[in-house]
This record gives structure tokens, sequence and C-alpha cells, in this order.
């Protein structure tokens, strides 16, 4: 640990931490200036390139643009935008005003964004016409909410929102970012738990250090490297490696504006030169899917590596991309709360396909029982990890008492279940609680229930994470009707759209299943776990608590 | 259905899938141009179309469509 650590103090230059600080300015003093950042294409394949100078002199103008409309150090400060390079420059101006940016999922609906920014008291919040409608829905809700941006384009007036183009063509290219300790807050998730409203995890400046070091050390990134991370910016995966990471070594990143297109990936690794590839299990398993000639025909030449996150990548995946694309793919797990990769495979650790790889340096892991004792390996447990890592969130937001819960007899518990191997290489088992994962996004079954009651059909309601060989886990909705009502094709279409459009498309349950009673335990909880086992065809364990 | 042309249908169902009120669809839009329509909305608005139309779309023709043009006609196709 000591060597790394050591390495990676030598990014911090006069006790200096910002983030947006070193990922732009501090790149431009290196000699970087004019390398290109960025490569951003957009969904129709036009292509735009940003140096570390421009990445600079934009982020320094949201950083003025920020502070001229009265937002001051702590404020947050939301990006609830589509992949754009403007995403980019806010989030770093933002951080260099030492305001807190938090990032949200472009498809989130009425309801998630309402959760996030009303929980956290945000002031501002930074969107684009076609996005504006949800906000400006939620807005008498909202009374911390202090300023609406619109990025592309005039808006009436009316609608109590400013212009960004107007404020930005009057704002400084120029900006001192203030000295920003470590532990100065930084990045906003919001991540879910089993029970009750998503929770805001708050990271630091000093998670750099976590995100430099993996990016280095795991990723393996040198300085000709050209990187793709398909993260969207709403998750941590995307600001921690597909912003902060790669640009605090002075990294050239590809950004995509457009969807999953397996003919359009593999023409934009070849013709941008990709030479390192971060994605997620469920687009690799979309790929596999594909016409075998698409990938024949790429040249994958300049590909070094890929990296996988989100969740377990299946070993069909590993042994199809070592067939098909002679490439090996690394699986890497960590979480929002971890803020960056805390076990992985990489290159120069022989893959075991299935296995989560093992610990990042200055990481120290270990499988717990219930009662907090260690478990030998092979034994499956509560996967934790002893606190002290650079990038470890320093709070849930309002919720002191939760984060405190999470760490346990000097141990932070994941709430992730795991074994290791006598060879030290980590094992995903599964979760310790309902919480779903969707194509590698944590899903609140709370959430769905609570936008299902919300139909005036709906009397009662359940929702659980089902096996999934595509997404790994799918979206299962339980719902009993009220009195007289029929279950029908409109009725299950309805429910999917009214949970897409009221939580996110990613929420969409794939599966409804009309029930008399939904179960619950004689304390009122849901049983999930039974419901689960009822649809999986799997034995229920213990139903001595089911309400009679 | 009588009362309405399957394009007003089609439009109808592009606004409640992408929750947008004010959507105004034209033969020569894609994924593109619709905020919101990627690979797990497509899901939900497919359904939504085979619900409302009563049809069924194979996966043949799921791969070939290119624009919302060629979907309405394809729609035009099954319900003629």
């Amino acid at each position: 640990m000591g060597q790394i650590q050591d390495a990676d103090e030598r990014l911090i230059k006069s006790r200096q931490y910002n983030i947006g600080h070193i990922c732009t300015t501090q790149q431009c003093s290196a000699g970087m200036a004019d390398k290109t950042a960025m490569r951003w294409i957009d969904q129709r394949g036009c292509r735009s390139e940003f140096t570390f100078e421009a990445l600079d002199a934009q982020s320094n103008r949201f950083a003025n643009l920020f502070l001229s409309l009265g937002l001051k150090r702590g404020d947050v400060v939301f990006l609830f935008l589509p992949k754009m390079p403007v995403q980019f420059f806010a989030f770093l101006g933002a951080l260099k005003a030492r305001l807190i940016c938090g990032t949200l999922f472009a498809n989130f609906g009425e309801e998630a964004l309402l959760d996030r920014l009303g929980d956290s008291r945000a002031k501002a919040v930074l969107t684009t016409r076609s996005l504006l409608k949800r906000t400006l829905n939620i807005r008498p809700e909202l009374p911390a909410l202090k300023h609406i941006l619109v990025a592309d384009g005039c808006v009436p007036a009316a609608s109590g929102t400013l212009n960004l183009k107007e404020l930005l063509d009057v704002a400084s290219g120029d900006f001192d970012t203030p000295l920003t300790g470590a532990n100065t807050p930084s990045v906003l998730h919001y991540t879910s738990g089993s029970t009750g409203k998503p929770k805001g995890v708050l990271h630091r400046h000093g998670s750099v250090l976590g995100q430099h070091g993996t990016t280095r050390e795991i990723l393996g990134l040198r300085p000709d490297d050209i990187f793709w991370c398909t993260a969207d910016q709403g998750w941590i995966t995307g600001t921690s490696y597909g912003i902060i990471g790669p640009w605090s070594l002075g990294v050239t990143q590809v950004h995509y504006g457009g969807g999953y297109d397996a003919k359009k990936w593999m023409a934009l690794i070849e013709a941008e030169k990709v030479s390192v590839w971060y994605s997620a299990p469920t687009a690799l398993r979309m790929l596999m899917r594909e016409d075998e000639k698409i990938f024949r025909a790429a040249d994958l030449s300049r590909l070094r590596h890929i990296f996988s996150v989100g969740e377990p990548l299946n070993p069909e995946v590993i042994h199809w991309s070592r067939r098909l694309l002679k490439r090996e793919v690394y699986d890497t797990w960590f979480q929002t709360e971890t803020g960056a990769i805390m076990i992985a495979n990489r290159p120069g650790l022989p893959v075991r396909p299935g296995s989560m790889g093992k610990p990042a340096a200055g990481v120290e892991p270990a499988i717990l029982a219930d009662n907090g004792a260690q478990l030998p390996d092979g034994a499956h447990g509560g996967l934790c990890l002893r606190p002290g890592w650079p990038s470890m969130f320093t709070a849930y937001l309002g919720h002191d008492d939760i984060y405190r819960r999470k760490f346990k007899r000097g141990w932070y518990h994941t709430g992730d279940t795991a074994r290791r191997d006598r060879d030290g290489y980590y094992w995903f088992m599964g979760r310790s609680d309902d919480v779903i994962n969707t194509a590698g996004h944590l899903i609140s079954p709370f959430e769905i229930e609570s936008a299902l009651l919300e139909m005036e059909e709906v009397a009662e309601s359940a929702a659980i994470g089902a096996p999934d060989g595509l997404l790994f886990e799918k979206v299962v909705v339980f719902v009993k009707l009220r009195g007289g009502l029929v279950r029908s094709p409109e009725l299950e279409l309805k429910i999917r759209l009214h949970v897409s459009n009221r939580v996110s498309s990613i929420a969409t349950p794939r599966s409804v299943v009309f029930r008399d009673s939904i179960p619950k335990n004689k304390g009122g909880k849901i049983m999930r776990r039974l419901l689960k086992a009822e649809y999986t065809g799997s034995a229920a364990g213990d139903m001595s608590t089911l309400e009679a | 259905m009588t009362q309405m042309t399957r394009r007003e249908i089609l439009s109808d169902i592009f606004r409640t899938v992408f929750d947008d009120p004010e959507l105004e669809i034209g033969p020569e839009m894609t994924a593109d141009d619709v905020p919101g329509w990627d690979s797990l909305s497509h899901v939900n608005l497919i359904l939504a179309i085979e619900t409302r139309f009563k049809i069924r779309f194979s996966q043949k023709e799921l791969l070939t469509m290119k624009n919302i043009g060629a979907l309405l006609k394809l729609i035009e196709g099954k319900t003629a």
C-alpha cells in the first residue's frame, strides 16, 4: 500500500485536492494544454474534440456562472442531462467552485427526481428542454430550488428558467480554484436500499486519490491511451471512471452520445482507436447475441484491455470474448459508497472466470458472519471492507444513523455476500437485502412499490429481482388489484409504463404477476423472499413469521 | 379505433410511453430524435403498440425497422 499511496500523493500539489482543478488546470500546467481531453461523438456520429485547455476554460466558465447565481460552497447543484459535452464542463466547474455536484440519469421520472432534488435541498439544476417539464412539474414541492438552467436553447421566460448559453456567454474563462481540502464534499450520487427512499451518498475531493490510483493500477491507463467508459454520468462509474480517474491522469477519453448499437460500438472502437474499454456485463451479453460477423469484421487491433463493472460477469462472456475478440474481459467490483474499484481482475492476474478478482492496493476485505466473526476461506458470508480507503463515502446525506449502522466492529458492511477461495480470489454470491440489481443498476423495491400504489387500480404491491440471462436480475412486480377489477393486457401495460415514467425506464417491470394478496409477516413487512421463491420455483426457507 | 387514424393512435402511444403530451412524431424520425428512446423504453414502446393494435411483431420485423415511417407501414400492413 505504501508505494501506491506515495505515488498517488504525488498527484496532490500544494495540498490542492480539488477534483475540478486536478482534472483540468493541473493537466495544463503539466504541459498537456493542447492534448485532447475528450473526443465527443454525438448520436449521429458527428465528432468534436476538446483539449485540456478547453476543458479548463469551459469548466471555469461554469464555476464563475454558478457563483454569480449566488451559489455558495457546499450548496448542491444537480445535472439532469443526457450525455452531452456540457455535462462534463458543468460537473468540473461545480467542483471547482466547491459546490456539491449530483448527477442524475436522464430517464428518471418525476418521483425519482423529486426524491433526489428534495432530499438534497438542491439549489440549482441544469437540464435540457426535453427534460424540463419533469422539473417544472415538481418545482412547487422544491422550496430550496432557486435556479433551473436550460442547456440547449431558450425557453419562455414565464417558466422561470435561465438560459445557460446567455449566462455562459458573459462568464469568464478564468477562475482561480480555491484551495480545497481532502475532506471537502464533492460528488453526490443517490443509491437505493431495500427500505425507505434512495439515500444521497456523499463523497469528498480526496476521493480523487482512489480513482486516480485504480485507474492507473487496475485499468492500467497510460498517457497515450484512448479510453472509453460507456457508463452514463448519472452513475458512480460515469463520474469516477468516465470523468475523474482518466482526466486526473491526463488521458484522452471518448464519450459517445448514442445508445447501445453493436455495429456503431465496434465502428467507434475501431475509428477512435480505443485502447481501453470499460463497459458492463449487460452490454457485453447483448453483444454476445449479435451476429459474429460484426466482430470478425472490426479491426480491434488497438484495443488492449476490456473491463466490466456493475454486476457479476458470467464466465460465458469471458469465454466469448476470448474466442471472438481475442481479449480477456476483466471484471471489477465496487459500489456507489466505495467511490472507486475495490476488488478486481486486472492484466497480470490470471482470470478465474466468474470471480471478482483480488483486492486493489490498500483495500482490505473480509468475509464476516452475521455475528461479526471472520470466516475461513471458502465460507459464504458478508463482504466487508476495512474503512479508510481514500474514496470512502463520508455520509448518507441527512441520515447519520444509517451511515453509522454500515460500520460495525471496525468494518464497513457492503450488503453484498461473497466468499474467498484459498488463493485470495473473491467470488460474488448475492445481496444480503432485497435491492434489485438490474443491468448493473441498483433499484429499490420500495421505490417501485410506492409508484405502483399511486395507481388507482392497485391495492397492494411488491417488487423483487428475479434471475435474468441478460439483465442479471429483472424487475418482477406482484399486484393486488382493487375490488372488482380484473387483470388485462392493457392494465399490465399501464403498470409497466407507470413505473417507467415515475421511477425510471430501468425500473420497468419485465413481468407483472396479479395476486389475490401480497404476503406479509406479522409486522406487516412484505415477504419478498417468499415471492421470489414462488416466482423462481426455489425453496422459500423459514416462513414462521408469515402473517396468517 | 375507427375515429382515430393509425398514425394518431401511434402518436398517442409515443406520448404515453415517453410521458410527453407535446411529442410530435414524423415518418423520418428515429430513436435519435426522441428523448428517452433507449433500448429499455423501446421494449415498452413495442409492447404498447402490440397491446393497443392487438398485433405481434416478429424479431426480424423489429430488427429491420428503420424509422417511425417504417413502423407505421408495418402496423398498417398488420391491421389492414
